[in-house]
């Protein structure tokens, strides 16, 4: 009682968990354009995942995996029945591929043709980690598969959950559920760091049974995948920004359903992986051109932001790509070798940049 | 229509919400409270005392009210100039007392008993007032002890004259009438106190000595500094108290006749608190004789009241007390959120419902295409937002810019570039007059004209009041476009009256009728608004009949006709009802058609929002402008039509590369001139087929 009518006062006066109040980019997020900046770009229209196989990039699109074959172009590599959910190599056992009908298969290693099966009734696998006894999923949702991410945001939705396989029995079994749209795994030590994007945070889950524990909370964006750092630490992509307008809407109950029901879904006020296109787009006051220009600092939907996480999963640096950047909706990265490759699935590119500069702001 | 839908249309028209805000614009909404105030002591002490509105006890409460408030009145004054004065109770009674003495001991003439009184409390005022105003003591102090001297110096008179004033009599029925008499049903001293205050109202809002004091009040640095004699204006209003205060104290001598100990003693707190209760600020510059007299009223009903009531002496102060220090707490907290609640409710929209949007695909006629590609750019970067543009006899281009110059781009190539005139404010809408002259809506300014030796008249800043509207709208806020009936009147657009020219976003939130269209007759020189209530009225252009124009109503995504003359004269019919994205200035193109800007496309998120005004005032509260949903104003097209209506032909530039933004556009010489009022550049494109001897101002005034 005493709940709803200190809720409906944070209605009133816009306070608490009614407001609106979104995180400046700041210290180690500091807005830079490193990713338009970087000087290796390979094309690949709805890249999504992206992980290093054998020294060398492969990327997955579609039902189709491509591998940077010369290292100037992508080329098709395997081709799959279903959508491709999430990539991770195993070592040199090869790559999993989980694809959205369920399977996991192993491809391209010594454990080629090996497969398992994502435990039943699980429709939105979102990212995936791997162990040498085990294969860690995530799965998004419970009601609404993986590219319908921007419903379940609008829905205010927790329904998502984490799942461990074993490699030997191919048994599954559930780790924690209840979660915001987990998308992003990470192995680390006895326990599993993952992402919870609607609630813009780290969190680690003990595996040895326990509740998860907030690592790092209040993002500016909403956190996706991580990827392991070569000298420890991790990437985590952000593959969305939060802003003042979606963070209303979302507490505004009556447009939203209105908005989900009469408004084509590229043209909702949901973030996206890539905004700006259409004219159909909702517009922001601070997006409107002047003398022709569309201001970097511009509120928008979409952006690039790749974040370098300490071992303890703090952010130390970033690579950005800002309201007027051409790098957006980054969903995945992987590194090898000093280099980072980042798949900015909005603009449909794969970008390397140096892991490490050595100079102030590195990412090391 | 849904049945929420038809609901909340009747809610928005039912409850006008904007009035709120602009009542609370208003000075005078600073009396709200103290007069609720009053309202609230009637209906109590109303109610607790039997026969509290009988004649006998309002003829009473009015005599004394006549007094105290002449005292108020005084004491509004000096706390309007920014001091106070404590030393009104003193001064009273010394007016009391001389009066009595003059009148009675002495057997003077009335007139110079009344003169001599009056100077008398002028001159405490002058000594409180060279000592606050010229040598700079604090008012508190000061006048704390010129009340402690003048109740002594009344002290010594007493002990002198008393007994003699017990025992004479005035024989003077002009004397007794001042303090007993009637006039036009009244007693005498409220209707004296009534002109004082009407006299007071009409220095401190209407003069310029009045304006002094305020200004004084409200900053004394900055009056001293603008040149305000503020060391004069501060004793003055010391001289008018000291005045005011004899002046009660000699009608309370003509009513009672007697002189005693107690005269006058207290009275300070009490006129204080009426003072203040009334609204005036403790801090100066916030105040007036309404408030004074509103202040009087309250506090002589409590005062009345309690000692009717039976309650003890010492209760009664103790009330006064606490009146005083809740209506310093009062006054205080509503200077201070007085504008955070104005800022709160002063955005409202209403409920704008549009049809759905045509398509701009398929074989609808807006269907996307690239024709404004190939436009040539001219003065890239070296104009600041050329809202219109147009063109002379001698293919010279003019354009309004951000800082208010009317800049000329000179033919034949336009790489060159003067400012032909400086108006300030934002030039927005131009057309040439039959003399050449050019006219330009300005933003911000009003309706201006620039001759052909580039000077800069004000035509009209200002229309008509209207009757029944709560803000002023006679003065013109954002002038838009303009366009010149055959006989030289002038019609222009006013887009909104509630905003200025930079706030258009929050006019775009409310979408409510704010704009209208007013009519500038250049042969009696007369400004009259013709048509009111429109949504963002924009652009305007004279049809070939003679009889009307079209205008284009941004919000509302239409175009319209009005005929000012003819058999159709006030009509207004619709051209185009429903547009797929916001209309700006029209134009006539070379056929006898029309060239329409369509400066951004509706979005199904802003449509949607039209339905939902509380999602859009909530919006307006919570967050911050640049992140508002505003309409998508990055893109839009050049549209042609005709008179029915009829769509004949859109341009479009997709992807915004060569112009983000189209407010206007202007045909000359078989070329299209394209303007848009956050660009910096014009764009120029050659038109197919189009008449390459056509002119704008040939269309108009058949010259070459």
């Amino acid at each position: 009682m005493i709940g709803a009518v200190l809720r409906a006062i944070d209605n009133l006066t816009g306070r608490g968990d009614a407001a609106v109040t979104v995180p400046a980019l700041d210290g180690a997020l500091r807005p830079n354009r490193r990713l338009d900046e970087a000087r290796t770009r390979w094309p690949l229209p709805g890249v999504d995942a992206i992980a290093v196989l054998f020294g060398s990039p492969v990327a997955s699109a579609g039902t189709t995996l491509y591998r940077l074959a010369d290292g100037t172009a992508w080329q098709p590599w395997r081709k799959f029945d279903g959508r491709i959910a999430c990539i991770a190599a195993i070592g040199d056992e090869g790559l999993a591929v989980v694809l959205e009908t369920g399977d996991i298969l192993i491809e391209g290693g010594s454990s080629e043709g090996r497969s398992y099966r994502v435990p039943e009734g699980l429709r939105c696998i979102t990212a995936i980690a791997t162990s040498p006894t085990a294969i860690f999923l995530a799965n998004g949702s419970a009601t609404n598969p993986a590219p319908d991410w921007q419903l379940d945001l609008m829905q205010r939705n927790a329904s998502g959950s984490l799942w461990r396989i074993d490699r030997d029995s191919g048994k599954g079994r559930r780790l924690a559920d209840g979660l915001a749209w987990p998308a992003g795994l990470a192995l680390d030590g006895n326990s599993l760091v993952f992402s919870e994007a609607w609630k813009h945070r780290l969190a680690r889950l003990p595996l040895t049974g326990g509740e998860p524990v907030a690592v790092h909370s209040d993002l500016p964006g909403y956190p996706g995948r991580l990827a392991p750092a070569e000298d420890g630490g991790a990437w985590l992509a952000i593959f969305a920004p939060r802003s003042q307008l979606v963070e209303f809407v979302l507490r505004e109950r009556a447009y939203k359903t209105r908005m989900i029901a009469e408004v084509p879904r590229p043209f909702w006020i949901a973030p996206s992986l890539r905004s700006g296109r259409s004219f159909y787009e909702p517009l922001q006051g601070g997006s409107v051109k002047q003398l022709g220009l569309l201001k970097p600092w511009a509120p928008a939907l979409s952006a690039g932001l790749c974040v370098r996480l300490d071992r303890g999963f703090q952010p130390t640096a970033s690579l950005h790509s800002r309201a007027d950047g051409d790098t957006h909706g980054v969903t995945d990265m992987a590194e090898h070798q000093g280099r980072v490759f980042i798949a900015a699935s909005g603009d449909g590119v794969v970008v390397a940049c140096d892991a490490g500069t050595g100079e102030e702001g590195s990412l090391r | 229509m849904s049945v929420s839908d038809t609901l909340m249309r009747w809610r928005y028209r039912a409850v006008p919400d904007h009035l709120l805000g602009e009542i609370l614009t208003k000075r005078w909404i600073d009396n709200a409270i103290p007069v609720l105030i009053l309202m609230a002591v009637v209906t109590v002490f109303g109610s607790a005392i039997p026969d509290f509105f009988g004649a006998s006890s309002l003829a009473n409460l009015l005599r004394q009210w006549g007094e105290f408030s002449l005292l108020v009145l005084a004491l509004m004054i000096v706390m309007v100039a920014g001091g106070i004065d404590l030393s009104v109770g003193s001064t009273f009674a010394l007016g009391n007392i001389v009066a009595l003495t003059l009148m009675s001991v002495a057997e003077w003439t009335m007139p110079a008993a009344i003169a001599a009184t009056i100077a008398c409390g002028a001159a405490v005022g002058l000594v409180n007032g060279i000592l606050v105003g010229y040598l700079r003591l604090r008012a508190f102090l000061t006048t704390l002890v010129t009340l402690i001297i003048v109740r002594a110096i009344v002290d010594m008179l007493l002990l002198k004259y008393s007994v003699a004033i017990a025992g004479g009599f005035i024989d003077s029925d002009a004397w007794y009438y001042l303090g007993e008499g009637f006039l036009l049903g009244m007693p005498f001293s409220v209707f004296m106190t009534l002109v004082i205050a009407a006299i007071l109202h009409l220095v401190l809002s209407r003069t310029r000595a009045g304006w002094h004091i305020l200004a004084t009040g409200g900053s004394r640095r900055s009056s001293h500094n603008v040149g305000i004699p503020v060391r004069r204006v501060v004793c003055i209003t010391y001289v008018v108290s000291g005045a005011l205060c004899a002046l009660a104290g000699l009608l309370f001598a003509s009513r009672l006749g007697g002189a005693g100990a107690d005269t006058g003693i207290g009275l300070e707190i009490t006129a204080l608190t009426a003072a203040v209760l009334g609204g005036n600020s403790l801090g100066g510059g916030r105040g007036s004789a309404v408030k004074a007299l509103i202040g009087a009223i309250t506090v002589m009903i409590m005062v009345n009241s309690m000692v009717r009531l039976g309650v003890s002496s010492g209760a009664n102060s103790l009330l006064l007390g606490l009146v005083l220090l809740a209506a310093v707490a009062i006054d205080v907290r509503w200077l201070k959120n007085r504008h955070k609640l104005l800022s709160n409710v002063y955005v409202s929209p209403t409920f704008a419902p549009l049809p759905p949007a045509p398509a701009t695909e398929g074989d609808s006629p807006y269907a996307l295409n690239d024709k404004l590609r190939p436009v040539e750019l001219i003065g890239l970067g070296a104009i600041d937002g050329p809202e219109d543009v147009i063109l002379d006899d001698d293919d010279h281009i003019y354009a309004g810019n951000r800082t208010g110059d009317i800049v000329r781009f000179l033919a034949p190539d336009y790489k060159e570039q003067e400012i032909y005139a400086h108006i300030g404010g934002r030039p927005l809408g131009m057309a040439f007059a039959p003399d050449g002259a050019l006219l330009v809506c300005v933003g911000g300014m009003g309706l201006y004209r620039v001759t052909k030796d580039r000077e800069v008249e004000k035509l009209t800043d200002e229309t008509n009041r209207s009757l029944f509207t709560i803000i002023d709208d006679s003065r013109l806020r954002l002038a838009d476009d303009l366009d010149v009936a055959p006989d030289g009147r002038i019609y222009f657009s006013e887009a909104t009256v509630r905003y200025d020219m930079h706030e258009w976003p929050v006019d775009s939130l409310e979408a409510r009728g704010n704009g209208r269209i007013i009519c500038y007759d250049p042969n009696t020189n007369t400004t009259q608004t013709i048509l009111k209530n429109l949504v963002f009225p924009n652009g305007i252009c004279m049809t070939h009949d003679g009889q009307s124009f079209l205008f284009a109503e941004t919000w509302a995504c239409r175009v319209s006709r009005y005929y000012f003359a003819g058999p159709k004269k006030g009509k207004v019919e619709p051209v185009i009802p429903n547009l797929p994205g916001y209309p700006d200035n029209i134009n006539r193109a070379s056929d006898g058609t029309f060239w329409l800007a369509l400066v951004g496309m509706r979005t199904p998120s802003v449509d949607l929002s039209m339905r939902m005004p509380g999602f859009r005032k909530r919006m307006a509260r919570r967050i911050a402008p640049d992140e508002w949903l505003y309409p998508n104003i990055n893109t839009g097209c050049v549209v042609r039509f005709d008179e029915t209506g009829q769509i004949l032909d859109v341009m479009w530039d997709l992807g915004g590369e060569n112009h983000p933004m189209i407010t206007s556009m202007r045909e000359h010489k078989g070329h299209l001139y394209i303007g848009g009022i956050s660009n910096n550049r014009i764009g120029r494109l050659k038109l197919d087929g189009a008449d390459t001897g056509w002119t704008g101002p040939k269309s108009y005034w058949g010259r070459t």
